[in-house]
């Protein structure tokens, strides 16, 4: 194989070898023992097809683009970013390893071109750019797949394979922050104008060659998709303040009481604890928000999931992913239509120190307390008792309430309950003022999850704060007063010698 | 415009405005560097703050000039809404300021977690009683060791990737979802500093098998006799040294009890 005769691979196959063929390989075709754990799988380099590019549909990348992705890594993969943990030298040199799998990269006569992608167009975050956005986001067929809001939960969307007939999801276009390319409003134009190889997702540098629309429109629905995203991704913050509202408590998932409070973000990852564990979770994590009146929790549950299983369009998907990802069970399960689960998690009792129960599921000997709700039974959800992942036996009167609202991709539940407790020996009695544990976890039917399938997060805290007490503003009322009548002492003192300077 | 530059009060401000810039957003840009804590903003800047105070005070026409601006809105007459607005100003941050100090928050309770906890001194391994004290690696003794590398790596690929990632940093694509964080074998404090015996009861045990000083509650660690053989786990003890570089702890050949 003719190779580049500068550059010197030898080295670059022993930063391969050492660091990289865990997971794309010996021989680069991704297939490294860490690969059938991984969706999506790492990158077969044989095939030289890179879905982060800056040329053309199809084309090679430079050895930027290469570099990049080394460098940064994929968000929203199992691909590290390997520029503070390698040496410039190291990742020059497995770069120059990686494309000796490919004959592709061996003519060395074509140079890749990079595509004129000129600067941003001004005035991009207006309502005006942003509806262009949007009409071009309908128009050119990205809510096909990517879905109405974005959410990846379009009516394509359960038919997407890769290349290699892998199941990929079409991005969820609010979590900018595990974009394969990159969170920015230029990274995303990157995207569109070179396409995702290797996925479903196509180049729209023909439309604008076609006239049917200009740079700046393209750039227009970048930024417009770019707003779909929070300004900075969600920082987790471990305490859940739940407020005391006077008023009713918001037992519907799109009450406008829930407006007000505040949200909190945790993120879920597989459950590889148990058998049988979970390498392909669905669910990346929860948002949280939750309200108290004086007799009353309501607690509301915001998750995106790309489809409200029991859905039949999705079973082929769902066997493509049993399919790839192996199990440690070596019997394949065969699909089926199972539905979305969400659980929160709490202890029986608030613990007074630091002990806790085992944050997954309890075990025999420690049990938690849990509400567990179904997308079978939607407006229900059932209290009781996990010891154990494999153990859960629901209380009777378990005195949860629980309302579900599914929309574009996106599940909004709210769990209520009263502070109080009927049964102080299983029921987590609420109290206020009080960091009380609580975890969730999620399971996504449609990509096959159930059983021991899910998305896990470890221990986080829930507090029903208390109005503040009138006692608590006596202290800062006389700090300011004292700073006050400090500062007007120095300021009549400061007058009274200038004067006095004056009169002599 | 000038002679505000010249001015030594203006001078000491613009100084202090150009090392907070640098402090909070030219130090964390460079490679390298992190984003710098708020008490160290705090700490570097109440040192600019004495320096440049040593600077203007050092000359006597020099400190009577930067005073000059301070006395006079204290007395000016013309700068009375100035007085006015940085008196309010002060008087409601000290009160902002007490007020969030006297607040009651809940907050999360510490996590005071013993990181290296005491082993025990023998373990059930799949019904087999395994003596910890005293052992070593048995595989560094039998057979070909870049054989039992080859299956070390292949166990960690296979199962210890997503949390302790990649560079055996801890820092998996799963490590962000879990508290405690993934141990970081290319730190100086995990397994540089434990026997190999210490570290096969981690593996086997996972987190449930933590005595209570190490949380185990908390601990997202599968107990690995559960997915893998002895010798698997051994295997993976010896990649986890030679991947990293670092060289297990030894027992003391006389004493055979206490590391």
């Amino acid at each position: 194989m003719a190779l580049v005769a500068t550059q010197d691979t030898s080295a670059g196959k022993q930063v391969y070898t050492k660091w990289c063929a865990g997971c794309h390989g010996d021989n680069g075709a991704g297939d490294g023992p860490a690969a059938r754990h991984m969706i999506p799988p790492p990158r077969d380099f044989t095939g030289a097809v890179y879905q982060i590019r800056s040329t053309a549909n199809g084309q090679l990348p430079t050895d930027a683009d290469l570099l990049r992705s080394i460098d940064e890594g994929l968000p929203g993969t199992a691909m590290p970013g390997w520029k503070n943990r390698l040496s410039d030298r190291q990742r020059r040199d497995v770069l120059a390893y990686i494309k000796t799998f490919s004959t592709f990269f061996a003519d060395t006569t074509q140079r890749p071109q990079v595509l004129e992608f000129g600067k941003e167009p001004g005035g991009g975050t207006g309502a005006e750019a942003l509806r262009v956005g949007r009409q071009f986001y309908d128009s050119i067929g990205c809510r096909k797949c990517h879905g109405d809001q974005g959410r990846g939960d379009g009516p394509s969307a359960p038919t997407l394979k890769d290349d290699a007939g892998h199941p990929i999801f079409a991005a969820n276009l609010h979590e900018n922050w595990r974009f394969n390319g990159g969170p920015t409003t230029t990274d995303i134009y990157h995207r569109l104008r070179t396409g995702l190889d290797g996925t479903p997702m196509p180049s729209f540098s023909d439309l604008i060659d076609q006239k049917f629309l200009t740079e700046t429109e393209l750039w227009r629905l970048a930024e417009y998709v770019r707003s779909l995203s929070p300004g900075e991704p969600p920082v987790v913050r471990d305490v859940i303040h739940a407020p005391l509202v006077t008023r009713v408590l918001p037992r519907a998932p799109d009450d406008s009481a829930w407006n007000a409070v505040d949200t909190y973000w945790f993120p879920l990852v597989g459950q590889v604890i148990h058998k049988n564990r979970w390498f392909a979770p669905a669910v990346t994590g929860v948002w949280v928000k939750a309200v108290h009146t004086r007799d009353s929790i309501a607690l509301r549950v915001t998750w995106d999931d790309r489809s409200a299983s029991p859905d039949s369009a999705w079973l082929g998907h769902l066997g493509r992913v049993l399919a790839t990802v192996q199990s440690d069970d070596s019997t394949r399960e065969q699909p089926a239509l199972w539905p979305d689960q969400m659980v929160v998690e709490f202890p029986v009792t608030i613990p007074t120190g630091m002990e806790r129960p085992y944050f997954l599921m309890g075990s025999s000997s420690g049990p938690v307390y849990q509400w567990r709700w179904t997308s079978a039974s939607r407006s229900a959800a059932v209290a009781g008792l996990a010891r154990g992942i494999e153990r859960f036996d629901s209380l009777p009167r378990g005195g949860v309430g629980a309302r579900a609202v599914y929309d574009h991709g996106q599940w909004r539940v709210v769990f209520t309950r009263a502070l109080a407790s009927l049964d102080t020996a299983s029921q987590l009695p609420f109290r206020s003022g009080r960091a009380i544990p609580v975890a969730f976890f999620a399971l996504d039917g449609s990509n096959g999850e159930h059983g021991t399938r899910m998305a896990v997060s470890t221990w986080y805290f829930l507090a029903l704060d208390e109005p503040v007490p009138a006692r608590v503003f006596i202290s800062p009322v006389l700090a300011m007063l004292l700073t006050l009548g400090l500062g007007m002492l120095v300021v009549w003192r400061a007058q009274q010698k200038t004067s006095y300077r004056r009169q002599q | 415009m000038r002679s505000y530059l010249r001015h030594p009060f203006w001078q000491a401000v613009g100084l202090m405005v150009i090392a907070y810039i640098l402090i909070v957003f030219i130090i964390p840009a460079l490679p390298g560097s992190a984003v710098v804590p708020k008490s160290v903003v705090l700490q570097y800047m109440a040192t600019v703050l004495v320096g440049v105070l040593i600077w203007v005070s050092d000359d006597e026409a020099r400190w009577t000039t930067f005073k000059e601006p301070l006395h006079d809105v204290l007395v000016q007459p013309r700068l009375k809404v100035i007085r006015t607005a940085v008196l309010a100003a002060v008087t409601l941050m000290v009160g902002c300021i007490t007020y969030g100090q006297v607040k009651a928050s809940v907050a999360a309770p510490p996590n005071l977690r013993s990181i290296h906890p005491a082993p025990p001194s023998q373990i059930t391994f799949r019904g087999k009683t395994i003596t910890l004290v005293g052992l070593d690696n048995p595989l560094r003794r039998s057979g070909d060791m870049a054989a039992h590398l080859a299956v070390g790596h292949r166990i960690y690929y296979e199962n210890c990737v997503p949390c302790h990632g990649d560079h055996l940093d801890g820092q998996g694509h799963y490590a962000s979802g879990l508290n405690p964080l993934p141990a970081n074998f290319q730190d100086n404090g995990t397994i540089a500093q434990l026997t190999e015996s210490f570290v096969f009861w981690r593996v086997a045990k996972g987190g449930p098998g933590l005595p209570r000083e190490g949380t185990p509650w908390n601990s997202a660690m599968p107990a690995w006799e559960d997915f893998l053989t002895e010798d698997e786990i051994w295997s993976v003890v010896l990649f986890l040294y030679e991947q990293t570089g670092w060289k297990p702890r030894t027992w003391e050949v006389s004493a055979g009890g206490s590391k």
